[in-house]
């Protein structure tokens, strides 16, 4: 191997650099197909008790209460995959409530339920709740999507994880831009 | 085989060491590939590049990148001179090429793809490689040198050997030399005391005969003068014989001596050595105590002790030779057990301590230069030492010095034969017979003849075994007596011829010569050896008993 040919690697990897750029650029994922793909890979990093899955191949049930791009975007991002024996199903869920079977729930509101009483219809039930919310008074579920320094981070509520009997991964909490205990 | 051995042997330690390293690679990726999934899930670069920071910390680690779902590229550091990682990473099997490990391993959660995770090894590099192997090289290469060295001393040593074996013979040939030295030396010593009492026999012998001569006319004058002369004789004789077998050459010979009857046999010896001043005692014990030694070898070293007592004792004195039988226990040298302690002691000026300590030592000797050799006490040592004993220097309680020797004792041997003696009484007239008398010396061959003229034989006389064998070609005798020693043709050859004539002769060969054996050899047995000055009794008789025989 001569320095010619390691010159020549590197002037590859400009070319590459440039020509990728405003390739990615023109790719990068809106902040709303993030958040989606966010919430879509939660589900690996959570581990739920095991009385919440009825069979070892139950479905792993994320209810959506967003709009229908939202739901359809996550249902894209989810289809085919599986979470340990569990396929993922995503599942529109306006009104929340403690029979609706969810492990994970996206709640951002809706005609027939507000984003609190959502949360408060789960609350201390095993389902991971997720809000996507700036405000300081807004209601968050135990994972709240953030924008921190233009880029989607997550806080985790994980005292409230504990008390709906959720797991979540030291990976996860090791990601969160904050962890309230 | 051994340079093939420990190449094999690190071939294998490179084998596993290859194999180490690939396991490490393996695992530190799956490492990197279980911690950073939750990054590659949320895209987050900023905690994959904290991931990989800490990975490249490992300075095995030459690159490592994390990779998204499609392979696509989305974090990646590398150390100087590490191969770029690919832009687009297809996930596959472990990599290894020269001297680099290049891992790549699918980051899954919970069955989910999330994308691989990419690790590039450093080279191994020469200095590595040398460092591994450093150990065995050198462990190998002294192992090589120890046994060249080792193969080497072994030849060397098969050399030394061989040169120790010949000096060993050469060590053994000096010292039967030496032994003999010894002796010759002993009796160089003693040549001008033995000469003197040589002249002193002879003056009584020349004075009987003067004697006899002028008295011949009165039998009973003659007859007392006879008797004094050949006492004279019979005490020379002794000197002689007692002189030839000390003198003997032969072989160091071990075996059973009843050493005071060696003692005793060099009785007149011992008194001529010491001289008129020295009185000899001797107290030896009765019970025929013996050791296992070489008989001319005590002698010797009685002789030895005699001629230092002898020395010590310029003004006259004692010397006791001793024998006895002691008990040994707790000695720090000789083992317990029951010993015979020959002990020589004078009454001489004794001996200073100093002298006392190194008196055993070889070559140490207090007498004036070209006196003595330092070795008499030397080889009174070896003698003692030999016979499973032990030499000591002691005082004399009478004043003087005494060398004690402890041999230890052996069993007795049987009984000797009783030695026959001259005979008592003259044996008178035998059968009527001619006796061939041959030998050159005219005086002998004179006496011998009237000797047996005597006892009544007829004796034909010849100079020599020509003139022997010409006699006979005329006249055949009943028996010869033939001289050994003479010029020309001697006994052995003389009689030989004269069987070829008259094969059923009777021989008598008479020999001054020390060794008998070595005579008796020579003529194969077939003739009687009489030994010189033998008496003229001793002759007839042996003259008689042969015709009986024939």
């Amino acid at each position: 191997m001569g320095t010619d040919s390691r010159l020549r690697g590197w002037a590859a990897a400009f070319a590459l650099a440039f020509v990728a750029l405003p390739a990615q650029a023109a790719d990068a994922p809106t902040p709303v197909e993030v958040k989606a793909d966010y919430v879509a890979k939660l589900a690996p990093f959570v581990v739920w008790p095991a009385a919440v899955f009825a069979a070892p191949a139950a479905p792993l049930v994320l209810c959506v209460q967003a709009d229908d791009a939202f739901a359809a975007l996550l249902d894209k991002l989810t289809t085919g995959q599986s979470v340990g024996a569990h396929p993922v199903v995503v599942r529109k869920t306006p009104r929340l409530g403690a029979d609706s079977g969810c492990q994970i729930a996206y709640v951002a509101g809706s005609p027939a339920q507000t984003p609190a009483a959502a949360l408060k219809a789960v609350d201390g039930q095993p389902v991971l709740t997720v809000t996507d919310t700036d405000s300081d008074t807004g209601a968050k579920g135990i994972v709240n999507l953030v924008a921190v320094d233009g880029r989607v981070r997550f806080v985790i509520d994980a005292a409230r994880a504990t008390q709906s009997g959720l797991t979540i991964s030291s990976k996860l909490l090791a990601l969160a831009a904050d962890v309230k205990r | 085989m051994l340079v093939a051995a420990s190449i094999s042997l690190a071939a294998r330690e490179e084998a596993i060491h290859s194999q180490q390293a690939l396991q490490q690679a393996e695992a530190q990726t799956d490492v990197l590939a279980g911690s950073v999934s939750a990054a590659l899930a949320f895209n987050d670069k900023p905690a994959m590049h904290q991931y990989l920071a800490a990975l490249m910390r490992n300075p095995q680690v030459a690159a490592a990148g994390i990779y998204g779902p499609q392979g696509r590229q989305l974090a990646v550091q590398t150390h100087l001179g590490a191969d770029p990682p690919p832009e687009v990473l297809i996930p596959g099997d472990t990599m290894r090429t020269l001297g680099r490990v290049v891992v790549a391993r699918p980051v899954i959660e919970q069955g989910q793809a999330l994308g691989t995770a990419y690790l590039q090894t450093t080279p191994d590099t020469l200095a590595g490689f040398a460092a591994r192997h450093t150990a065995l090289v050198i462990l190998t290469g002294l192992a090589l040198l120890l046994l060249s060295f080792v193969t080497r001393a072994a030849s060397r040593l098969a050399r030394a050997n061989a040169r120790l074996s010949e000096e060993m013979k050469a060590r053994a040939a000096a010292e039967e030399a030496f032994r003999q030295s010894q002796k010759l030396e002993a009796l160089g010593q003693l040549t001008g005391g033995i000469a003197h009492d040589f002249n002193n026999l002879l003056q009584a012998i020349y004075g009987a005969f003067e004697l006899v001569l002028g008295k011949a006319e009165d039998p009973k004058t003659v007859r007392r003068w006879a008797r004094n002369g050949l006492e004279a004789a019979e005490r020379g004789a002794s000197l002689t014989r007692q002189l030839l077998a000390f003198s003997r050459q032969q072989k160091l010979e071990t075996k059973p001596v009843v050493v005071a009857e060696a003692l005793q046999r060099m009785g007149d010896l011992l008194a001529r050595t010491l001289g008129p001043n020295v009185q000899l005692v001797f107290d030896l014990d009765t019970d025929r105590l013996t050791a296992m030694s070489d008989p001319t070898q005590i002698e010797l070293a009685v002789m030895n002790l005699a001629v230092n007592a002898r020395d010590a004792m310029p003004g006259g004195g004692q010397l006791t030779v001793r024998t006895r039988r002691v008990r040994i226990e707790g000695d720090a040298v000789l083992p317990p057990g029951w010993y015979l302690e020959l002990q020589v002691a004078d009454t001489g000026e004794g001996m200073a301590p100093h002298v006392m300590d190194r008196a055993f030592d070889p070559f140490f000797t207090t007498k004036a230069l070209g006196k003595g050799t330092g070795l008499g006490l030397a080889q009174v040592y070896g003698v003692a030492r030999q016979a499973g004993g032990d030499a000591r220097i002691g005082d004399n309680p009478g004043g003087g010095a005494a060398v004690t020797l402890l041999l230890r004792e052996a069993p007795a041997p049987a009984e000797a034969a009783a030695v026959s003696g001259p005979a008592a009484a003259p044996t008178t007239a035998a059968a009527p017979a001619t006796v061939l008398l041959v030998d050159d010396d005219d005086a002998v061959r004179g006496v011998v003849r009237g000797g047996l003229e005597m006892r009544g034989f007829t004796v034909l006389d010849a100079s020599s075994g020509e003139a022997a064998l010409t006699m006979t070609a005329d006249v055949a005798p009943q028996i010869a007596v033939i001289d050994y020693a003479m010029p020309g043709m001697d006994g052995a050859e003389t009689a030989e011829r004269l069987r070829q004539r008259l094969p059923r002769l009777p021989i008598i060969l008479a020999s001054g010569h020390a060794d008998t054996a070595a005579v008796e050899r020579a003529l194969g047995g077939s003739a009687t050896v009489l030994r010189k000055p033998f008496d003229i009794n001793a002759l007839s008789d042996a003259v008689t008993r042969l015709l009986a025989a024939a």
